[in-house]
Order: structure tokens, then C-alpha cells, then sequence
């Protein structure tokens, strides 16, 4: 420990008492001072020189004794003293005080931080949010329709004919006669045709049931997001162009897709489209049931049928349309092996996405 | 529908593998659903003429043959155990690598893989079979020894003839000319621009028999049968088929049973027309009569099951009873048998409605009802009962009485519909030529004629397909044989600004608040139990044929869902639960707003569920259970971030039914919501033990009310805090002691803060500290010291004559 400042002491031939006891003190602080090491030890040196009846304050009684013509001279070697001895103490206290923080106050960097709640969104959520994002920069509108529909939006007027097959297509969970639980999005084609004059284009997501046994393939209800655009001299190329650029957007830009022809009542032409399996590249697998491909969704040139019973001229106005399901699809994307995973809500599984 | 490969070879003279067939069906709209290789099990064995015998050296049970298992190479050397072999026999040869589908010697009979071996000393190359360790029967006394005809190193599967592919195909319900070998064939011939054979038969007729004589027919209700034929054929021998028929009928999924039924059922295969078999000599009065049903009639058909019918059925009758459900199933009471003599043939054409009706209603699907409720061709019949008639005069003996009895009193003609060039173009957005279009339809026997306009026609839609009704089907049928990959990807050109709902928005803010405050989105079923919906409310829906009573009823709320998801955590170890759930609830009420369909109501629900621990476990901090209050500020939270400022929370008295200690929300005086404790009683039906915190928020509502974020100036001058504990009586609410601050405090208090609540003996029984953090600021100027203790001097008056409250500290 180096001393902060210096201090001269003149010695002069007859010493009084005081002089002699200047210099002891002043020899005494300077050998103890290099030895304090803690606050203990600086407070115990503290009480010991600077406090009231301390040794440099008992030198001021002692320049009472002192005649009065050498009393300015001993005064100020005493003041000089107690200077001194005040600014060691000082320096050595805030010397001390920042050595014992680094010490006592030993930062466990290790510890874990403290942790801001995170939350989850369901994963169904998530694809259903990234296909909506799609459709709207491609310049859809969203729009809702009721779960419990009638007859008449959920078949009828989609040219299903009563006691026709096609209705076997899909299982349906009857509230009365006439009163089901969508087995499709479809129904709110009906209700937005017939709310709204063309152009048209939006996509309709949601809940829909089916009145099939539960499995890990199948479950009895699942969310689908419907699709619609309406206007003079829509074409099927136009259909597969929208088509194409939503499964590059959506499934990444690499995949190869085809289009089969398929049926469904409210579209003529109608098609499904496949891409190819993204869990085995199209060699087969399980999941594909080793044809390669993976059917992602149905769509098809509104039906002139369903176009009149909306009250449009088929001659004026053409349409497509399309329709996905996205538990199926979250499914294979997540690599889950069991769709009923997704409603158990098990926060080991919630907290994965 | 299955399909085999080598039953359709005999259509189309078109040389495509199975993979390219199954790639072409696929895109003809004919989905190939999965490819069965046929006769696969029999890989490795072939064969072979055993060409010497010897004894086994080391063993006296044991022949060292020579077999040649193929022409031009040298014989194989097999050892053999049976006792019945001997030079010169044609036998079956397993190689190494083939497997044994039954071993002979386990008592199981499990399956086992050949490979060489040595048996005593002698090398084996192979295993010459018996029937039994083919799987082809039950003899296991010795090995099957073949006819001299079987050619060496021909294939086992192809010995057998099952050497096949089977193909199952979706077909769509609107293609029930697809639901046959010829119909397949016909479009897969049109593909490769090519023609298809069609069965080639002679029919011989006794003419001697007249059945004309020998039956009648009458046709009560011809809307629901519109053609019935009938022909009789005599002196049959009702046995087993042969194996070329049987082999087809198993590649296409049917169980052979015997030459009469197999034939009906290869016939319908074939030509996609159902037919029926009846024991002639059952029939009283050998006739049929095609009527309804009476009310209370029963019926028992062919399967053994008794059907109590309604009326509406329209049934095949004889001269007495009724002998089948007309399109659907033959009864028992004129099943062919062994003993039977003679056949009597129905081909029918029945309309598709009533067969479908018929089917639904008593939960039967056959072959036959699927194929005529989906549409057959009435102008098939007689064809396909002239093949039936030959192939079971062929197959069993019997002589076909001359003529054919055929009630067809209206004729069904193909369709016409016109169809445009131009329109083609428009909807497909192709540039497709008149005479292509032409061509792709003649090419699937759809004609076409000029029409009276310039690229237009008239198009003749053959009776097999009844699909097609209007021109948009057959622009259907053109797209499909001109190909959707040849149809160009466009995206359209225009540009349409849609609007975007502001609830979207709005539900998005939602879901990303709860997700950054650490909840776990759930998504849960909508149908519950009845029992527990009831005790929601009285207006429920239910649906009338649920798949389990547990699925019975739409959730009128989405407490119990996710009261199922909690119990589901609890259960697998999980100790903190913070859920919402946004997801429709269903009432039988007309709600306020204008519903969908009229007598039921929708709403949009944000459900949260709180339950367990508060916080996650860590170094600095306790772990403390959820209490009302965590909810209740999750709430507060949330409705200020939407920028929803006029909320009333509400404390009532009387609880919801399932939840205590209930705080009902209101913004803007409209209820759009409740917080609640959920009630023991509840928790036990779910078998949770902790407490579980819920509140149930109407979205439609929340996302409707307009939000305007407006800047308001906020004051230049300082802000006085100061702080006041008052001693009160445990029932004083904060709220009234707030509301009291803030009415005495006036317009200068700008905050109040509760800091501090407790209660203990030292205070008294009953009593409980309240102590508030009070902000100040007048925004006109700086408060002075003597009008900042004037108002807490107000303040602290005010409560404690209100309350009768005891000032502890300012």
C-alpha cells in the first residue's frame, strides 16, 4: 500500500514534551498503516488516533502545556498531523470498501436468468394463420359462417340432390331433418354469394364434423379453409395458377404437385391436387400409402348450378373454388402420428410449437 | 372398385405395365388408391420335372433327386422326404428364397424360408411342396404332383393363373360406368386413342322352352323399376367354377361360391350390370311380381337377417311372397343351392333414389345396391343377361329357354345437350379446337353433331352415363381426356382490394397477448356429454345420432372441454395451467342477434383456464398457487391492451352454476363475460383435486366495440404521492373505500393504488389494514402543501365516517 501524501516534520533543538509525541504518533500511524487490511481493522485504527479521545486528539489538550509564543508553530504541526492521518484513513476506507464489495458480493453468473413467460399458440392455429396470411396477399377476404347450418347451404344448394350418393361422401350429424353440422366449409359459399355481388374473393376457415368412428387418421371434427373468387371469365387455369403458387408459398417452392380429376357436387370440372410426400420425397411410404404423393386439397370451377341457386347468371359470371383440411395437413407437417394429439392439449406437446 | 390387370387385358389391346396403368387411371380421375401384386406369396416357386431318383445314402426316409427347374439348364439337386415321389413327375419346386407359407412340421403351421442346405451329408437345393405347404389344401401325405401338360420353369402364381395385379380404385359417385372392367376399359382405351373389345359370346336357346310359357313378370310400380328382364335356364348342375373364373372373381376382391352366383357376379364385374339368381322351382307360380312392400312385413334375406320393412321398399315377389329386396339383396327363401334346377335371371335397371332409400334405411350396402344407386345403364340388360345366360349354359349344363322376358314399357334414350366451342375455351381458359373437342368425346362414345350455331354441337350422351346432364359436364369430360396438365397455370390478371375484418385484427392481438404472457393455446372437441351440458343451461343442442353418448350435445360453454384438458395435464404430472381457447359455443336460444338458422345461436368464446401453480419454480422467487386474482388481472390486462377502457367488473352474489365467487364483466353496459372460481362439485366430475380459475369472454362482443386511441395531454406539474393505511371492518370492499377516496379526493387524485391489505390479532377480530399509495396532480399548477393536507384530510374524514374506519398511518 502506497502512502497517499507526504508530510515534512521540523526538528528543532529544545523539543517540548509535544514535539517528542508528534513524532511518536506520526512514526506509530505510519508503521501501523501498511498492516490494515479490513474495515475491522481500519475502524479499531480509527478509534485509536482519530476519535474524540483519540491519540491525535489528545495532542490538542497537550498544546495547552505548550508557552504560548511556540503554540502557532505546534499548532499547525498537530493540524498537519491530524490532516494526515484523517486523509490515510479516507483513502484506506475507500480502498477497502471497493476490495470488500468484489469480494463479498460474488456474482454466480451461472444462475439462470429470470425467465419472461412464454406462451404457445395451438399448432392448428398455426397452419391455419400461415394459410390466411397466403390468401390475403394474394387478395383474399375472410369470412365466417355458422357450424350448425341447414340442409339447404350445407348440401341443397350445393347441388347435392336428396338421396343422392354424393351425400355419402360425408358422414353428417343430424340436429333435426333439415338442421346438420356442416360437414364442410362449403355452406358459407352460399352465404357470401348470396350476401354479396361479384367480384367475390375470400377464404372461409373453420370447424367442420363428420359422423366418423375416431382414429389416429380421423377424427369427427376437423378445420378446413374453403376458398372463392367470383367474377366474369374466371378459368380452370386461373384455378391451377392460384393453386400452385398457394402450395409453393405454403409447402416451399421446391415440391412437385398434380392435379387429378375428382368429383365433388358444387364444382364442375373438379380436381384434387397432390404434392409429393414430403416424408419420403415420393419414394412411398406409410403415411402416403406408398404412392408417393399426398393429397392436399379439392377444388374445382363453381357449379353452374350452384352459381343460379345464388341468384348469378352462369352465362355472366364463373367462379372457383377450393377447400383444404388443416388438421391433415399440420399432421404431416409436424410428423405427429396421431390426430387426436392435437386435442388431448398436453402441454408437453403444446409447448413444442 | 378393384380391378384386375389381366381381366382388363382382355379389353384393351394396349401394352402398358401396371405402373403405367395405374398412373394413367389416376389421371383420368380414376384414383388409384394402392397396387396389390397378386400371386407374390408364390415368388421363388416354379415347376419342375423330377428326372431321377435315388436313395439317400445316410437316411432311409430320405430320395436325392434331380429336378429341372428350368429348359435348357442343368437339373437341380433336391433331397425329398415324401413318399409318393418318383421319376418323371411334374411337381412344384421351392428355391432358395422362396418362402414356405405353411410348414408342415410345425405345429403351427408357420411359414418358413427355404435356403440351401445339407440333409445328412447330401446338399439340397431346393423343397419339392405338397398342397398343404402351398396353402392351395389340406394334404400333407405327400407332394402334389401336377398333370404332364405343366410346362418346367413356368411360375407357380402363373401355374395357378393368379400371376396378376389388382388395382383399387376411388371411384366417385358420379362415375358409375366406372364401376366395371368394360367401363374402365373404355376410358383407358379413349386415353391411348384406342378401341376396346367387348365380350364376344354366343347365346343358345332351346327354343323348345319357351319362357314366355314357363314365367311371368309383372311390374306394379315402374317409376322404381323402369325395366325388369328375366330368362329361365333349366337343368343346371350348381357346382363349383372354374379356376379361370374363380381366379378373377378373387382378383377383384369377390369370394367364389358357385358357378351360378359366381357367374351373376363376374357378369357384374364385368359390365357393371347387377343380376340375380333365383331358384326357379321356389318361385310360386313361377312368377315375379316387382311391387312394394307392406307396412309390418318382414324379411329375410339371403345373409340370414330378418328386416322388419315400412312399406317403401320395393321388393321382388313371387306369385305368393316376397323373394328379394328388389336392387339390394335376395332373400333366403329362393337362395341357390346344390340342389337346384333351374335358374331364373334377373337383369334389372331400378331407379336410383328408391334403391338408395331401401339400402340407407335398413343399413345394407351390396355390390348390387351400390352399383344401382349410383346408376346403372337401363340399355345394358339384355346384353348382360345374354352373357350371364351363355357362360351359366357354358358352366353348368344348363339349356336357356328361348326368349327373354323384358318389361320396359317407357325407353330410356340417350340425352341431348348442346355444347359450345367458344364456352369450352372460356371456363377451361384453353384454346381447344372444334374438331378436338369432337374427338376426345366420340372417343368415349359420347356423339356429336353440328349444332345450329357455328362451333357448337349437339352432343348424344350414351344411357351409361348419367352424370352427364348439362354442358358443363361435358366440358368436364373434354378437360379430363384433353388433360389438366395440359390446361396452362395462370394467375389471374385482375386485382381486387378485398376489405379485411377488423375482428381478425383483433383476435390476432388476442392470441399474441396470451402467447407472450406464457398461456398454451388449446384447441378442444365441441360435443359433450348431455348430462354435464345440462347443468349449463336448458336451451343446449343436440344432435340426434351421435357416435357416443359422451359426444351427445354442442358445448354450451368451453369450460367442461377444458376442464377435460386440465384433468388430462394433472394426470400426466403437469402442476401449471394457464389455457385459452378461442372456439364457438352453441345455444338453442335466440340470441340478440340475427341467427344463421333460425332457432339456434353461435357465439365465439375466449375461454381461459387458470389452474396450479402461478409461476414457474426458480431461485428468487416462491411458488404460489393461482388465486382469483391472477385471473382477474389477466382479464384487466388483456382488456386494456385492446384499448377497452369502460369496464365494469361486477361482484355478484348469486354464483354461476358452476363457478363461485363469480365477477361479471361488463364494457360499455353490455355483459360480455364472467371470472369465477370453478365449484368443487364440478371439479370432481373431471376427478381434479386443485383449485381451477375460469372466465369465459364474449369475442363476438369484445371485437365489435369501436376502440379509438386518442392522445390526451398529460400535466406539467409535479405529482404529489402520498400514502394512508386505514383500520376497517373485514367486509369493506377496496372498491367502496376507493370509490370513496376518489369521491372525496375529487378530480386532483389521479391514481389510488392499494399497496398493502392484512389482518392479524394485533388489529382486532374482524379488522383488517388497508393501506393506499395516492397520487395528486392538479395539471393547472404545483399543489402547495396546504391544500395536498386539506384534501387527505377530506380523504381520510370521508372514510372514516363512511366506514367507521380508523386512521392508522399517513
Amino acid at each position: 500500500m502506497s502512502r497517499g501524501g507526504e508530510l515534512f516534520i521540523f526538528y528543532e533543538k529544545s523539543m517540548p514534551m509535544i514535539d517528542e509525541k508528534i513524532v511518536s504518533i506520526q512514526s506509530e500511524i505510519e508503521k501501523i498503516l501498511p498492516s490494515i487490511s479490513s474495515k475491522e481493522m481500519l475502524e479499531n485504527f480509527r478509534i485509536e488516533f482519530l476519535a474524540r479521545k483519540g491519540k491525535v486528539a489528545s495532542l490538542y489538550d497537550d498544546l495547552k502545556t505548550v508557552p504560548s509564543e511556540q503554540k502557532p508553530v505546534y499548532g499547525q504541526k498537530v493540524n498537519a498531523l491530524r490532516k494526515y492521518t484523517e486523509e490515510q484513513f479516507q483513502l484506506l476506507k475507500s480502498r477497502l470498501d471497493s476490495t470488500v464489495s468484489e469480494k463479498e458480493e460474488f456474482l454466480d453468473r451461472t444462475l439462470p436468468g429470470r425467465m419472461r413467460p412464454r406462451g404457445t399458440r395451438h399448432p392448428i392455429t398455426q397452419t391455419m394463420e400461415e394459410m390466411k396470411s397466403i390468401f390475403i396477399s394474394m387478395g383474399f377476404g375472410i369470412v365466417y359462417g355458422p357450424e350448425i347450418e341447414d340442409d339447404y347451404h350445407n348440401f341443397e344448394a350445393l347441388n347435392f340432390p336428396p338421396n343422392h350418393p354424393a351425400r355419402d361422401m360425408q358422414d353428417t350429424f343430424f340436429i333435426k331433418d333439415d338442421v346438420v353440422l356442416r360437414t364442410h366449409t362449403t355452406p358459407v359459399q352460399i352465404r357470401i354469394m348470396k350476401h354479396r355481388k361479384p367480384p367475390i374473393r375470400v377464404i372461409m376457415p373453420g370447424r367442420v364434423y363428420r359422423n366418423e368412428a375416431v382414429s389416429a387418421r380421423s377424427n369427427y371434427f376437423f378445420h378446413q379453409v374453403d376458398g372463392l373468387y367470383v367474377n366474369e371469365k374466371v378459368t380452370f387455369a386461373e384455378l391451377k395458377g392460384t393453386l400452385i403458387t398457394f402450395a409453393k408459398s405454403f409447402y416451399g417452392s421446391s415440391i412437385k404437385y398434380r392435379f387429378r380429376p375428382s368429383f365433388f357436387p358444387f364444382t364442375e370440372p373438379s380436381l384434387e391436387m397432390d404434392i409429393t410426400c414430403f416424408l419420403c420425397s415420393g419414394k412411398g411410404c406409410r403415411i402416403c400409402k406408398h404412392t408417393g404423393w399426398l393429397e392436399v386439397l379439392g377444388a374445382g370451377m363453381v357449379h353452374p348450378n350452384v352459381l343460379r341457386n345464388c341468384g348469378y347468371d352462369p352465362e355472366k359470371v364463373s367462379g372457383y373454388a377450393f377447400g383444404m383440411g388443416v388438421d391433415r395437413i399440420s399432421l404431416l407437417r409436424y410428423g405427429i402420428d396421431d390426430i387426436r394429439t392435437f386435442f388431448d392439449n398436453d402441454i408437453r406437446f403444446l409447448n413444442q410449437f | 372398385m378393384r380391378i384386375s390387370y389381366n381381366w382388363l387385358k382382355k379389353y384393351i389391346d394396349v401394352k402398358i405395365s401396371p405402373e403405367e396403368l395405374s398412373n394413367k387411371l389416376t389421371n383420368l380421375g380414376l384414383e388409384v388408391e394402392s397396387v396389390e401384386n397378386l400371386g407374390s406369396q408364390y415368388t421363388g416357386f416354379v415347376v419342375g420335372e423330377v428326372v431321377e431318383v435315388q436313395k439317400h445314402p445316410n437316411a432311409d426316409r430320405l430320395t436325392v433327386c434331380r429336378v429341372k427347374v428350368e429348359r435348357g439348364k442343368e437339373p437341380q439337386q433336391v433331397v425329398c422326404g415324401a413318399p409318393n415321389v418318383s421319376k418323371g413327375q411334374k411337381v412344384i419346386v421351392g428355391l432358395a428364397g422362396a418362402t414356405i407359407p405353411k410348414n408342415q412340421h410345425d405345429p403351427n403351421g408357420k411359414p418358413f424360408t427355404l435356403s440351401k442346405v445339407s440333409l445328412r451329408g447330401v446338399e439340397s437345393n431346393g423343397m419339392i411342396c405338397s398342397e398343404y405347404e402351398l396353402g392351395l389344401g389340406d394334404d400333407k401325405s405327400g407332394i402334389k404332383v401336377l398333370d404332364a401338360h405343366a410346362k418346367v420353369g413356368t411360375s407357380l402364381a402363373e401355374y395357378l393363373g393368379v400371376n396378376d395385379t389388382a388395382f383399387e380404385i376411388g371411384i366417385t359417385p358420379n362415375r358409375p360406368d366406372c364401376l366395371s372392367h368394360i367401363g374402365i376399359a373404355r376410358d383407358v382405351a379413349a386415353a391411348y386413342k384406342k378401341k376396346y373389345a367387348r365380350p364376344v359370346f354366343k347365346l343358345r336357346e332351346n327354343k323348345k322352352l319357351s319362357i314366355y310359357k314357363l314365367a311371368k313378370v309383372k311390374v306394379e310400380d315402374t317409376h322404381a323399376c323402369p325395366r325388369y328382364s328375366a330368362r329361365l335356364i333349366e337343368n343346371v348342375k350348381v357346382q363349383e367354377s372354374p379356376s379361370w373364373l374363380k381366379n378373377f372373381l378373387s382378383a377383384a376382391g369377390l369370394r367364389p361360391i358357385n358357378n351360378i352366383v359366381d357367374i351373376t357376379n363376374f357378369v357384374m364385374l364385368e359390365y357393371g350390370q347387377p343380376l340375380h339368381a333365383f331358384d326357379y322351382d321356389a318361385l310360386a307360380q313361377h312368377t315375379i311380381v316387382v311391387k312394394n312392400a307392406k307396412t309390418g312385413d318382414r324379411f329375410t334375406t339371403l345373409d340370414g337377417k330378418d328386416h322388419q320393412l315400412d312399406g317403401t321398399e320395393l321388393m321382388i315377389c313371387d306369385g305368393k311372397k316376397a323373394v328379394a329386396l328388389a336392387g339390394v339383396m335376395g332373400g333366403l327363401n329362393s337362395e341357390i343351392s346344390r340342389s337346384t334346377k333351374s335358374v331364373l335371371l334377373e337383369c334389372a335397371y331400378f331407379s336410383p333414389v328408391s334403391i338408395r332409400k331401401t339400402a340407407k334405411k335398413l343399413g345394407i350396402s351390396t355390390e348390387a345396391s351400390y352399383r344401382f344407386e349410383r346408376g346403372t345403364d337401363p340399355n345394358i340388360v339384355i346384353e348382360a343377361s345374354a352373357r350371364a345366360a351363355s357362360l351359366i349354359a357354358e358352366l353348368s349344363g344348363g339349356e336357356v329357354a328361348g326368349g327373354c322376358i323384358d318389361v320396359y314399357p317407357k325407353k330410356i334414350s340417350p340425352k341431348k345437350i348442346s355444347l359450345r366451342t367458344e364456352r369450352v375455351n372460356d371456363i377451361l381458359g384453353t384454346s381447344i379446337s372444334t374438331k378436338q373437342i369432337s374427338d376426345l368425346l366420340n372417343a368415349i362414345e359420347i356423339k356429336t353433331q353440328k349444332g345450329k350455331r357455328k362451333a357448337s354441337f349437339v352432343c348424344h350422351v350414351p344411357t351409361f352415363r348419367p352424370d352427364i346432364e348439362q354442358e358443363i359436364d361435358l366440358i368436364e369430360e373434354i378437360a379430363r381426356h384433353y388433360g389438366y396438365d395440359n390446361i396452362n397455370n395462370q394467375i389471374p390478371g385482375d386485382v381486387i382490394f378485398t376489405l379485411q375484418d377488423k375482428k381478425e385484427a383483433k383476435i390476432n392481438e388476442i392470441r399474441n397477448w396470451f402467447e407472450s404472457n406464457g398461456f398454451n393455446e388449446i384447441m378442444t372437441n365441441s360435443l359433450i356429454d348431455n348430462s354435464l351440458a345440462a347443468s349449463f343451461s336448458d336451451k343446449t343442442v343436440k344432435v340426434r345420432n351421435p357416435l357416443t353418448i359422451e359426444l351427445e350435445v354442442l358445448r354450451p360453454s368451453l369450460l367442461p372441454t377444458m376442464l377435460q384438458s386440465v384433468s388430462h395435464n394433472y394426470n400426466h404430472g403437469a402442476a401449471k395451467l394457464h389455457f385459452f381457447e378461442i372456439g364457438t359455443v352453441f345455444s338453442s336460444a335466440d340470441l340478440t342477434r340475427p341467427n344463421p338458422v333460425n332457432g339456434y345461436s353461435e357465439q365465439n368464446m375466449l375461454g381461459i383456464c387458470m389452474s396450479g401453480d402461478a409461476n414457474q419454480l426458480s431461485w428468487n422467487e416462491k411458488l404460489r398457487p393461482i388465486d382469483l386474482y391472477d385471473l382477474k388481472g389477466v382479464a384487466q390486462s388483456l382488456f386494456t391492451k385492446l384499448g377497452l377502457d369502460n369496464i365494469h367488473l361486477i361482484c355478484y352474489d348469486a354464483s354461476k352454476s358452476l363457478t363461485e365467487s363469480a365477477i361479471d364483466i361488463e364494457i360499455n353496459n353490455t355483459y360480455v363475460g364472467f371470472i369465477g372460481k370453478c365449484k368443487k362439485i364440478v371439479l370432481e366430475k373431471f376427478k381434479i383435486e386443485k383449485d381451477v380459475y375460469f372466465a369465459e369472454i364474449n369475442l363476438d362482443l369484445v371485437t365489435e366495440f369501436e376502440v379509438s386511441r386518442k392522445f390526451s395531454e398529460f400535466s406539467k406539474f409535479p405529482t404529489v404521492i402520498r400514502d394512508v393505511a386505514f383500520l376497517l371492518r373485514n367486509e369493506v370492499t377496496v372498491q367502496e373505500i376507493e370509490d370513496e377516496i376518489r369521491k372525496a379526493g375529487g378530480k386532483l387524485i389521479t391514481e389510488v393504488t392499494v399497496f398493502d391489505i392484512f389482518s392479524g390479532k394485533a388489529l382486532g377480530e374482524g379488522q383488517k389494514s388497508v393501506a393506499f399509495s395516492l397520487k395528486l396532480n392538479s395539471g393547472e399548477k404545483t399543489l402547495s402543501e396546504e391544500e395536498i393536507e386539506k384534501i387527505i384530510s377530506n380523504i381520510v374524514h370521508a372514510v372514516q365516517s363512511t366506514f367507521g374506519a380508523v386512521l392508522r398511518s399517513i
